[in-house]
């Protein structure tokens, strides 16, 4: 297997820049207290799993979700590529239920994959809950399936979050995941995955089975750009007075 | 398959009826639970949000079709900020997009191929379409003038505007407001924001006075305006890369 390609935010690149000035950052301070932050304050959970790119699974990234629900069937997450403070936003996922996965068009279907396999094999887990409390969640969350976006390819060195936005898959048999990479997240977090899994054995997933045609339906999927013709600027006939 | 620029296939997720997304309302036991384990679990990440502004951003391949969103940003360094979209302030509120800023010095560093998919930010912050609600203009005065003079990259994910009750598709690239007549934000759509947040975008214009854009006027960022261009994105299905077999 090819050598992980695996960053984390201690050792990556820095957002180049200056330090942020004081003006600015008092301005900051002044203006949390007093605004609305209700979406962020709807985000109640930490999980940490791991994705790859949907055209290249020898690219693989940790991913720290932090999630809200927005109702029982469905949870919107802001993906970081670390827990800290100085960790980067890198993507975004939307995980729904068995049953508002189904109502979705066939093409939209793989653009969607499955978490029984992440969750049950112990790769997905939340950073400081204890297990037998995060398995109340988790095994809700291994009968669900997830739609990932990265728009920052921090696994490359990019300095800014340059490029297309790329559809991200999640793992789904042994041997996908580099034994180096889940070894690193496991002494940072102080988790065993192994120990782990035989307590998820019990978990089930998507009551239907894995739909055939999720996980981009076995197929490698990548986005490109496309220009568009505008129609005319001044579209609006003049009026005249 | 789902370009960014097409309508999706008919499902009861782009039925476009109703407001609500699709699913039961959460159930208390779920938010107990969701609340007792965010309390043994450090969010630090999240913490990092300072920012709130509220705006109006324009599709890339439809600049005509307008959208009030909402912005969480975390202010990294003086030259880029990280942002969450959401299209409203409120509990309920849905995550629609992620977008970045970059100072005008670092967006020079880009290539022009990547300048291409940013846009400028000046109009509509001297316009007032860029608010920060709640917090008076004279507190927010430095942070205006430095988004004035900055660029962003906004990624959405969720064409709510068009009614769907699940994020569908791929994701739109957004261009923000100018002023050229697809570019000027519907005034009832503007309407609409102030009433909701007890604001006049008119009375702010004022105060907006003497906040300057750029230094110097990048020809190739809000691409649309001068090249009667968008973007728009395509899935294509192509051979994976594999460490193991898939799925």
């Amino acid at each position: 297997m090819e050598k992980a390609v695996h960053l984390s935010t201690k050792n990556g690149p820095k957002v180049p820049g200056e330090p942020t000035k004081t003006g600015t950052s008092m301005v900051d301070t002044a203006a949390s207290a007093v605004q609305s932050f209700a979406p962020i304050n709807q985000i109640h959970q930490h999980l940490c799993a791991f994705h790859f790119y949907a055209y290249d699974m020898t690219r693989q990234v940790e991913a720290h979700h932090f999630c809200g629900h927005i109702n029982e069937d469905m949870r919107q997450c802001l993906i970081y590529d670390g827990p800290d403070a100085n960790a980067r936003l890198i993507g975004l996922e939307y995980i729904v239920t068995e049953k508002l996965f189904m109502t979705l068009p066939d093409d939209e279907k793989k653009l969607w994959h499955t978490h029984e396999w992440e969750v049950k094999g112990g790769f997905l887990f939340m950073p400081g809950v204890p297990e037998a409390i995060q398995r109340q969640d988790l095994e809700k969350v291994a009968k669900t399936y997830g739609k990932v976006y990265h728009f920052w390819q921090v696994d490359l060195g990019h300095q800014l979050p340059i490029g297309l936005p790329n559809i991200m898959m999640a793992v789904t048999r042994d041997g996908q995941l580099y034994p180096e990479m889940i070894k690193e997240t496991e002494k940072q977090f102080g988790v065993s995955m192994d120990k782990e899994r035989e307590s998820r054995a019990y978990m089930k997933g998507p009551d239907h089975g894995i739909h055939p045609l999720a996980n981009g339906g076995g197929k490698g999927l990548t986005l490109e750009v496309r220009e568009v013709d505008i129609k005319p600027v001044e579209s609006v006939p003049r009026v005249f007075v | 398959m789902a370009s960014s620029d097409k309508i999706p296939v008919a499902c009861p997720a782009s039925s476009g009826d109703g407001k609500e997304p699709m699913g039961d309302p959460t159930k208390t036991t779920t938010t107990i639970l969701d609340k007792g384990t965010a309390m043994m679990q450090s969010m630090k990440p999240i913490r990092q949000m300072s920012v709130h502004v509220c705006s109006f951003a324009c599709y890339s391949h439809d600049p005509g079709r307008h959208m009030e969103v909402h912005i969480y940003g975390h202010r990294v360094n003086q030259d880029f900020l990280q942002c969450a979209v959401y299209d409203s302030n409120s509990s309920k509120a849905h995550l629609i997009g992620i977008e970045y800023i970059v100072s005008e010095k670092l967006f020079e560093s880009l290539s022009p191929e990547e300048q291409k998919l940013w846009h400028s930010h000046d109009y509509e912050i001297q316009i007032a379409l860029l608010v920060t609600p709640r917090v008076p203009e004279v507190v927010a005065k430095p942070e205006l003038k430095n988004l004035a003079k900055s660029y962003g990259k906004f990624w959405c994910t969720w064409q709510i505007d068009r009614g769907d009750r699940l994020p569908l598709g791929v994701p739109s690239l957004m261009v923000s407001p100018q002023d050229v007549n697809l570019g000027r934000i519907k005034p009832e759509l503007v309407k609409k924001r102030d009433e909701e947040h007890g604001i006049s975008t008119e009375a702010l214009k004022p105060s907006r006075d003497g906040i300057s854009g750029p230094e110097k006027k990048n020809l190739v960022a809000d691409y649309w305006v001068r090249f009667r261009k968008g973007f728009a994105l395509d899935v294509v299905e192509t051979d994976m890369k594999r460490t193991a077999p898939f799925p």
